[in-house]
């Protein structure tokens, strides 16, 4: 095949520990390791940069939760691994947009990777109908939240952040924003 | 405001306190962070109301839920960042695909312009072979010695010089043929193929002791390859004809002999006869199996009796040892042709000889009968 890639990519190993060890560096390496590879892919099939962005992301985001959930065997190499699941979440993509999906230029060996896809399809639903729910709620709703489930911190910080004249007004404000999301949530 | 109101107000807000205090329950459970005796209670009170464990389960997905969402942006934005290191567009333009439509048209279509290269290959392999094959069983040499390929002959030099008089000078290469011919007659009527003279117009004819004797054409037929030559000299005489002409049909794998000139000295070829048909089924001709060159043309082929019964005139090109020769019985037109007061010892073909002499004093007799044709 033309064009052989020449950037210089991280072992196997050492992403898998990286990601596992929450490493900023490896996902750095692998991100900019393999991006090529699916870019020419997308290009040469109907695809333009963004699409290749977007796509790519996605597929490591398949490979990150795959081997954040423990169940990431190295039986095939990475990069046929990442080369699968962005290839087949073209395809999808390209069919939706009813694009010519025949005559597939290929530039890499392929492995069935669909249950993987369509796992992450739905992870990625959740992902949107979270996004548009926690948009809908509004301040200060939404930094409540995030600062009491994602950020971790505790009552007493967020009733001193918000200037809440005790902790149980604070409880009390976090609850009622808590049952709007997932109204909101399963609303969506 | 009545007392009922204020009771219902009363009671949802307890309601609510008592959800809320749940909800803190439920989350510090989830967080691992209630007392020993906390959690059994906890659990205890899961067991006996399902609505308190359906509230455990539905919270956990969501917390989960939200906790996997705020991971994704996480690694969304660090991706970003990292996208952001990349140079997109050089990228692109080494990856992507090639501007020229040829090349993209090439990459698309690999395995079909491969494919139809290869059939398109094969055909002509085939188309080429077939014609080799062709060519073997239509290859068919005159045997003519053709000594000069210019095609010019005396006749386009005469239309030359009327023509264009200023290209009268220009230097005109005479074209010469060579081939065989034998006696008819005992005053020079003397027998060759045609296409030994077809090109020329002025002919020689040279004994085997090298005498030359200039000739007229008095008889010319191409559909049969058969002409006859006259030696002009009036004191040219031979002594009665030593062969006569074997007109009845001659048997498969008798052996046959033919004198001729395919260089300056005679030659003499010995075969049998191989076929009672010539080139693709001609029944004008016999086939042969005596090797003869080019100049061969025009001689005698002879019976082991002396008789002759054919005139050698060609050979397949790719078979060695084909050779065709005009059957004896179709030169009868052409000797009628001569004007019978003309003719002194006319070839006989009534008398047909019957071993009269072996073939080796046969030969020496005939050879002085058989000329080299020369046309210039």
């Amino acid at each position: 095949m033309s064009n052989k890639l020449s950037s210089s990519v991280p072992t196997d190993r050492e992403v898998v520990l990286g990601i596992l060890n929450n490493s900023e560096e490896a996902l750095n390496k692998l991100y900019t390791g393999y991006f090529p590879m699916v870019l020419q892919f997308i290009l040469n099939n109907n695809g333009n940069e963004d699409d290749a962005k977007d796509v790519y992301q996605e597929g490591i985001i398949v490979l990150y939760n795959k081997i954040k959930g423990g169940d990431f065997e190295l039986s095939s190499k990475l990069k046929t691994y990442i080369y699968s699941v962005c290839r087949r979440i073209w395809l999808k993509k390209l069919t939706q947009q009813r694009k010519k999906t025949n005559n597939i230029a290929d530039f890499e060996d392929v492995l069935v990777v669909d249950e993987d896809v369509e796992h992450h399809e739905e992870k990625d639903r959740q992902f949107d109908k979270m996004q548009s729910a926690l948009l809908l709620l509004g301040e200060p709703c939404k930094t409540i939240i995030q600062d009491f489930y994602i950020n971790n911190l505790s009552m007493q910080d967020i009733c001193e952040k918000f200037g809440y004249t005790n902790t149980d007004n604070a409880k009390t404000q976090k609850y009622k924003c808590l049952q709007r999301l997932k109204k909101l949530f399963f609303q969506v | 405001m009545s007392a009922k109101v204020k009771e219902i107000i009363f009671s949802s807000i307890v309601d609510m306190r008592n959800e809320i205090e749940l909800e803190g329950i439920i989350e510090d459970y989830l967080n691992d962070k209630l007392t020993e005796g906390e959690k059994n209670a906890f659990e205890e009170l899961r067991r006996n109301d399902p609505s308190v464990d359906h509230r455990v389960v539905t919270h956990k997905t969501f917390v989960e839920s939200l906790a996997s969402y705020a991971n994704t942006l996480e690694l969304k934005n660090k991706m970003d960042a990292a996208h952001a290191m990349i140079d997109v567009d050089q990228l692109s333009r080494k990856l992507g695909p090639h501007p020229s439509i040829i090349v993209n048209i090439w990459r698309k279509n690999r395995a079909a312009i491969a494919v139809a290269a290869s059939f398109i290959l094969l055909t002509t392999v085939m188309i080429y072979s077939i014609q080799l094959t062709t060519q073997q069983t239509t290859g068919y040499e005159k045997m003519s010695v053709e000594l000069n390929r210019l095609k010019s002959s005396t006749n386009s030099l005469i239309r030359n010089v009327k023509s264009n008089q200023h290209h009268s000078t220009a230097p005109v290469k005479p074209v010469k043929f060579g081939g065989t011919g034998f006696a008819i007659s005992s005053n020079g009527y003397i027998l060759t193929s045609y296409h030994v003279i077809e090109k020329s117009d002025t002919v020689y004819v040279q004994n085997n002791k090298g005498e030359q004797y200039k000739v007229e054409i008095t008889y010319k037929d191409p559909v049969n390859d058969i002409a006859i030559l006259k030696i002009i000299d009036k004191k040219f005489s031979l002594s009665a004809l030593p062969y006569s002409l074997k007109r009845s049909a001659v048997g498969m794998g008798e052996s046959v002999y033919t004198l001729g000139y395919p260089k300056e000295d005679i030659v003499f070829g010995k075969g049998y006869l191989s076929s009672q048909s010539g080139f693709n089924g001609d029944t004008l001709a016999y086939q042969v199996a005596i090797d003869v060159n080019p100049g061969n043309s025009g001689g005698p082929l002879l019976d082991n009796s002396g008789n002759i019964i054919g005139i050698i005139n060609a050979k397949e090109s790719h078979t060695d040892g084909a050779t065709f020769a005009v059957k004896a019985k179709y030169l009868q037109d052409a000797l009628s042709s001569i004007p019978q007061d003309s003719v002194v010892g006319k070839i006989s073909s009534k008398k047909i000889q019957k071993h009269r002499l072996e073939p080796s004093k046969q030969v020496s007799k005939i050879q002085e009968y058989v000329f080299m044709v020369k046309g210039l």
